[in-house]
């Protein structure tokens, strides 16, 4: 019951935040030049007074407030609008879907292999402590965490189709796993580095722990140790992590997806922004911000799932 | 205990009492003195960080390219205000005249490379500690004050839940582009995390007994924030302070890329990467120069941050 | 699916061709001259179009012809809108050219000829035109289903669908409002309506047909009412606000489906039709079985468009084969061109100049970022000799060497229309006429045919002396705005501030580059803080008119007159500037000559010359500064001299008689092209 009402809770909190957040980038949005309302050519062609038309015509000359009001009625009807020029006329909702499922399928391979790796790394670089796999480990972390994302993906794109001879292009049609290769080596070479990082970090404080030396003492092996306790209780922090992760998959990435020509929705937003798509940002935004809330409270319940030490309700929230 | 550590068992083991301990003298002085510690917590940390051969030269080595911006320019044939297009000279190789060779236009890349550190060196150096000071007196605050952490966490949601890139590209249409436009809007996103990780340390050290001592004896809030508390936080601001500047490099090259970045008149190292991205099939060394000192700048940062914050954990002192 | 529909429309087309053996020309004659039993005869058409089409595949006289083509389009060219009467993006008629037809095209060298109308004239200057169209035309779906037969009703749908302000909102009006008989007319009235009674309203109503200056005088003859003796509106036939809607496709999916086609939704009664479609991924084109061309033009098996990020990524494709065709980048350019050991060295190609002619355009009417007149630099461009100094004296080469660093001068432009824009009766081109009215000269390849160091010398001493005495003080400074986000921009403003001190030297003429955040138009046009702006000018219809009336004086309509070179804001509120007589006096004297050239409409070579004669004196006076045409390398597979040209319109994409290479053309192939195509 405490359980529900705290659930309850957190999620009228979450919607009162996503439309907050919602009504703030509504705003922001209004401040941008209305010269993004229009083509190149048609800058170039259109008179004062044509733009104008046209710019009523999309009842953007209207108040801020009566534009306001009108988004918000839109919404609670569960109307988020028609894209303008990302694909002139479709309901957000189709654009976005036509993308989304893209993306996810891409970053859910890409959150699989990483996390195997990434944990197994951490693993490996833990039972050899301070010794050459560990510090082998160290220097990949490093090194992939100091390089400009810019950098990595080039070189990647580079050692693929030169020396691997991989289709520098992702192909949405075929849709061949040689095609997806460097979209997903992009995406998983960082966040396995991110994930060995933490697996180890969260290893190593728990082989500190008083319990660890005295099941050494009881004479358990090392490997029953690393795999019951301490693999187990540093995957609790682990975990909370995965949820957002997962969910996180959809927005796709940025940068890899415009290098290979993903078409998901990745730059999607920034494209959105910048052909002044509004409904498209107005949906996108939305969708992000739920997603983050979603993610953080399915965090903390799968936290609490494996480990019963931790109580949400107990301590009345405010994570 | 400490001396029964340090002598080994057997030279204890087969003696009789008298050999081992003897009555001490009453001494009126001894009994008077009281104990004295020289502890200084920053010599403590200056010592531990000492300690660390390799972090100490790597940050010899951060400072001495910082210092080495100054003196490429300086010692460089071009000045980097001053260049002029030369399409013969374009995409010359490293050489005796053109030490890092030329760009797309014929320029001197030399003075561009070490210009555009200098900026991006400056610009994150700025960006790091905008986020520290906000950060730490804001995540302070939020963490001691209860009232102020409802009001907070919800400030924290509403930022941290909209995607950092269109914070910036609305920034970038509307403000501008520009050094200073780009180190504000940096802090502004920035000091959320810093003043999030602070905020859950104070929240574990506020209500230690020591603390409820010191509110009882009335010692003001400013003083148990910056003397009891503060010193504990100072290794995790330290470390958050170090991966700050590589992130801040590697959002502002990636902004770049985006027509995000600064503008152009301002060139920095996301810059040239962005514009090395075109050409560096061909002319590897244009991405090369500008991507090892990126590489370079984040690795000492990274490892000088981890050590310096080992070091300033008070509870490593002992 | 969709492959096995087209599968067994492959083997229905087969059978059909075994069955009708040789009689294939013959039934496609009848075909078209028979309408009573529609099925039968569609059916008749399905084996006549699929012979020819597997003749014309076979008989390709060249083996090494390419039949799947792989093309790219840089990521931000994606296709916005698929209804091709709402867009006003030429990257969307990139693709949707191949999908619908219009009355004409254009051939290669940019002359009309016929389409969907195989003749078309007009008997009294242009006021009515009469169109004749080809009775084979049918509309398909995107599987390539025969759906309807294509009539002209369908054309006075599409004008109708375009003037209606509740169907397509103000998209593409403009050129039928400022054209065709009673279209502003009907325009405003749909605007006044509401959108119900708007949209109720079809091209059959009476509303429209007695308003409007179209008429279907039976299924194949159509004819327009101009507003004016409209000597060019022919080629107003190209542009797409005069393309044909089937009625059928309206009644389908009604007004709203038509504002969000998609590709699969569309009919399509053009040479191809798109069979898969990602948006931001790739695109491929299958012949559309019906298309009344078969036996005039060759096609591809299927044309595959990718969306690629960069045109560096695209050098890596067409290495690996996967491309036919590549963009070079500069530094692609510069290695290969560097190397001749270089695989490609061999195979770089100039390609064909796009249809921009680019200008330098000064503001007269200048302000300084404080918002006071900038008075010196409007002193000194108001006087003649200073602007004549530009023109003999700036040498343009490093400039044009950006966008072409091997050939620079291939992007000479000493014209303000566009080359191959309109050809005289004899065949010669409108600029040749400029040319001679100038007195240019042939350029010799190595320096701009303008620059004359004597003449800049005689000018620049005039204007020094003649400003110094106005008050003008030196270096006059220039203020040149580039966006702060691209660094391309950045590139070429730098080489171009060289240039300025290397002609001009640093005490007479510096060029400052500034920067604006996001709007050109806000933040520097509108506020005239510009001193001079380097913009290209794309035509919409094939009439010197439209290039040269952009620049009229005291007409508000004057695109570049209004918003660029402030001509008509001169006297400003003072009104008593000395300076600014004779530079007026110029310009009504270039008005006037435009305007009496628009008077001509009986003698099409007469209208030319006169306005070869307005545009030579505007040159000479200067006016404005031609600047440079865009031409670019490429490695390719594909003949760009065998592509349609088209300066206006939107028929430039059309994948139509390519003449391909498998193993991609040598730079002496496209030589000899090149000199085939100007001779």
């Amino acid at each position: 019951m405490a359980m529900l009402k705290y659930t309850i809770n957190r999620l009228v909190r979450g919607v009162i935040t996503v439309l907050v957040i919602a009504t703030i980038v509504f705003i922001l949005m209004r401040m941008l030049p209305t010269d993004y309302f229009f083509t190149e050519e048609q800058l170039m062609k259109f008179t004062d007074e044509q733009k104008e038309a046209a710019l009523d015509e999309a009842g953007l000359l209207d108040p801020l407030g009566v534009q306001l009001i009108r988004f918000y009625g839109n919404l609670f009807t569960g109307d988020f609008g028609t894209s303008r020029r990302i694909q002139n006329g479709q309901s957000v909702v189709k654009v976005i879907g036509s993308k989304f499922a893209i993306s996810m399928r891409l970053g859910m391979i890409a959150l699989l292999i990483s996390l195997v790796l990434g944990v197994l790394l951490g693993i490996i670089q833990t039972a050899f402590k301070d010794r050459f796999l560990d510090y082998l480990g160290t220097v990949y972390t490093i090194l992939v965490n100091a390089m400009p994302s810019l950098v990595t993906y080039s070189l990647i794109l580079v050692f693929g189709s030169r020396i691997l001879g991989l289709p520098a292009v992702y192909s949405a049609r075929t849709n061949t796993i040689a095609s997806c290769v460097m979209p997903v080596a992009c995406l998983t070479l960082a966040s396995i580095a991110g994930y060995a990082l933490w697996t180890r970090r969260y290893m190593v404080d728990e082989l500190n722990k008083d319990y660890i030396r005295l099941a050494k003492v009881k004479g358990l092996s090392q490997g029953q140790i690393m795999w019951k306790h301490v693999l187990r209780n540093a995957f609790v922090p682990l975990a909370q992590y995965l949820p957002a992760s997962f969910l996180l998959t959809i927005s796709g990435s940025l940068l890899a997806e415009r290098f290979f020509s993903v078409p998901g929705m990745g730059p999607l937003l920034t494209d959105a922004i910048s052909k002044y798509d509004l409904d498209v940002v107005q949906t996108l935004v939305i969708f992000y911000a739920a997603l983050g809330i979603l993610g953080v409270f399915l965090g903390d319940v799968l936290m609490m799932l494996i480990d019963p030490r931790i109580s949400l309700t107990k301590k009345g929230g405010g994570r | 205990m400490a001396e029964a550590t340090k002598s080994p068992l057997e030279s204890v083991v087969g003696k009789s009492d008298e050999e081992l301990f003897s009555f001490v003298p009453y001494d009126a002085a001894a009994a008077e003195s009281i104990g004295y510690s020289n502890y200084s917590y920053w010599r403590s940390v200056f010592q531990n960080f000492m300690k660390k051969r390799v972090t100490v030269v790597l940050a010899c080595v951060f400072l001495f390219l910082f210092i080495f911006t100054f003196i490429a320019l300086a010692i460089g044939k071009y000045d980097v205000n001053n260049l002029t297009t030369n399409s013969a000279a374009a995409f010359t190789k490293p050489n005796g005249e053109y030490w890092f060779g030329t760009d797309n236009l014929g320029r001197d890349y030399w003075c561009q490379v070490w210009y555009a550190s200098r900026i991006s060196i400056e610009l994150a150096a700025l960006v790091a500690c905008g986020e520290a000071i906000i950060g730490v007196i804001v995540g302070l605050l939020w963490g001691y004050v209860h009232a102020l952490d409802g009001i907070l966490t919800e400030l924290y949601n509403l930022i941290n839940n909209v995607p950092t890139i269109i914070y910036m590209t609305l920034i970038a249409l509307i403000v501008g582009q520009g050094f200073w436009i780009m180190a504000i809007s940096m802090i502004a996103i920035g000091w959320l995390t810093m003043a999030r990780n602070v905020r859950n340390l104070v929240i574990m050290y506020r209500d230690r007994e020591y603390n409820l001592a010191s509110r009882c004896l009335g010692t003001p809030l400013v003083r148990i924030l910056s003397k009891n508390i503060f010193p504990y936080l100072i290794s995790v601001i330290v470390l958050r302070l170090a991966l700050s500047i590589p992130n801040t490099i590697a959002l502002e090259s990636t902004l770049s890329y985006l027509g995000l970045g600064l503008d152009v008149n301002t060139p920095s190292l996301g810059i040239l990467l962005r514009n090395a991205r075109n050409y560096f099939l061909a002319y590897p060394y244009l991405l090369i120069f500008p991507a090892a000192i990126v590489s370079i700048i984040s690795i000492t940062f990274y490892l000088v941050g981890n050590a310096f914050s080992d070091a300033s954990d008070p509870r490593n002192h002992v | 699916m969709k492959k096995f529909v087209a599968f067994m429309l492959a083997l229905a087309m087969m059978l059909s061709l075994a069955a009708c053996g040789g009689s294939s020309s013959s039934s496609s004659s009848s075909s078209s001259s028979s309408s009573s039993s529609e099925e039968s005869s569609t059916e008749t058409e399905v084996a006549t179009s699929g012979a020819k089409y597997y003749d014309t595949i076979n008989m390709d006289d060249s083996e090494d012809a390419i039949t799947d083509l792989v093309i790219y389009q840089v990521t931000t060219g994606e296709v916005e809108t698929w209804n091709w009467l709402n867009s006003q993006s030429a990257t969307d008629f990139y693709v949707l050219t191949n999908l619908v037809d219009g009355l004409l095209t254009n051939d290669t060298k940019g002359e009309l000829c016929a389409n969907l109308a195989t003749e078309w004239g007009t008997d009294d200057n242009g006021l009515t035109w009469t169109f004749t169209l080809r009775e084979d035309a049918c509309w398909v779906d995107c599987d390539g289903n025969y759906m309807a037969d294509l009539t002209a009703q369908d054309f006075l749908t599409g004008l109708e669908y375009v003037l209606n302000a509740a169907k397509n909102g103000a998209a593409n009006t403009s050129m039928p409002i400022a054209l065709i008989e009673g279209a502003e007319e009907y325009y405003e009235y749909t605007a006044g309506l509401s959108e119900e009674e708007a949209l109720a309203l079809t091209a059959e109503s009476e509303e429209f047909t007695s308003v409007v200056g179209i008429e279907a005088v039976d299924d194949y003859t159509l004819v327009y009412t101009c507003l004016f003796e409209c000597t060019y509106f022919d080629t107003v036939a190209t542009y797409n606000c005069l393309y044909p809607l089937a009625q059928g496709l309206l009644d389908e999916i009604g007004v709203e489906g038509m504002q969000a086609l998609t590709y699969d939704t569309m009919w399509c009664c053009g040479p191809y039709t798109v069979t898969y479609f990602e948006s931001g991924n790739e695109k491929v084109f299958e012949p559309n079985p019906y298309w009344w061309g078969n036996d005039e033009y060759t096609r591809f098996n299927s044309v595959t468009e990718k969306m690629i990020d960069s045109n560096d990524t695209a050098y890596t494709l067409y290495q690996s084969g996967d491309l036919h065709q590549v963009t070079l980048t500069e530094s692609t350019l510069t290695t290969i061109y560097s190397d001749t050991s270089s695989t490609y060295y061999d195979y770089l190609c100039e390609g064909v100049r796009n249809k921009y002619s680019y200008q330098i355009h000064f503001c007269y009417d200048k302000y300084t970022e404080d918002g006071e007149k900038d008075d010196n630099w409007n002193t000194a461009i108001a006087n003649e000799a200073f602007r004549k100094s530009w023109y003999y004296g700036l040498d343009l080469t490093t400039y044009l060497a950006r966008t072409n660093s091997i050939n620079p001068l291939s992007c000479e432009n000493n014209f303000y229309s566009m080359s191959g824009l309109v050809y005289t009766s004899d065949g010669t081109d409108y600029t040749e006429l400029v040319k001679a009215n100038l007195g240019l000269s042939d350029s010799d390849g190595e320096t701009p045919a303008r620059l004359d160091s004597e003449l800049y010398e005689q000018y620049k001493a005039q204007a020094i002396e003649e400003l110094t005495a106005a008050g003008v003080t030196f270096p006059v400074e220039v203020d040149y705005y580039i966006s702060s986000s691209s660094q391309t921009a950045l590139d070429t403003a730098n080489v171009l501030a060289d240039a300025f001190s290397e002609c001009f030297g640093d005490d007479y003429i510096v060029l400052n580059i500034k920067t604006y955040v996001s709007s050109l138009s806000t933040e520097v046009r509108d506020p005239h803080l510009g001193s001079i702006y380097i913009n290209g000018w794309g035509a919409d219809y094939g009439d010197p008119d439209n290039f040269l009336t952009q620049e009229v004086y005291g007409d508000d309509n004057a695109y570049y007159s209004v918003y660029y070179s402030c001509i008509n804001d001169f006297y400003g509120e003072d009104g008593d500037e000395a300076y600014s007589e004779e530079l007026i006096a110029t310009y009504e004297e270039y008005t006037a000559l435009v305007e009496a050239a628009n008077e001509i409409t009986d003698d099409l070579d007469a209208r030319y010359e006169a306005f070869a004669e307005a545009e030579a004196y505007m040159l000479e006076h200067v006016l404005v500064l031609p600047c440079n045409y865009s031409v670019t390398w490429e490695l390719t597979c594909v003949n760009d001299y065998s592509k349609i040209y088209a300066v206006y319109g939107s028929q430039e994409r059309r994948f139509l008689n390519w003449e391909t290479n498998i193993n991609g053309y040598k730079t002496e192939d496209y030589e000899a092209f090149k000199e085939e195509y100007y001779s």
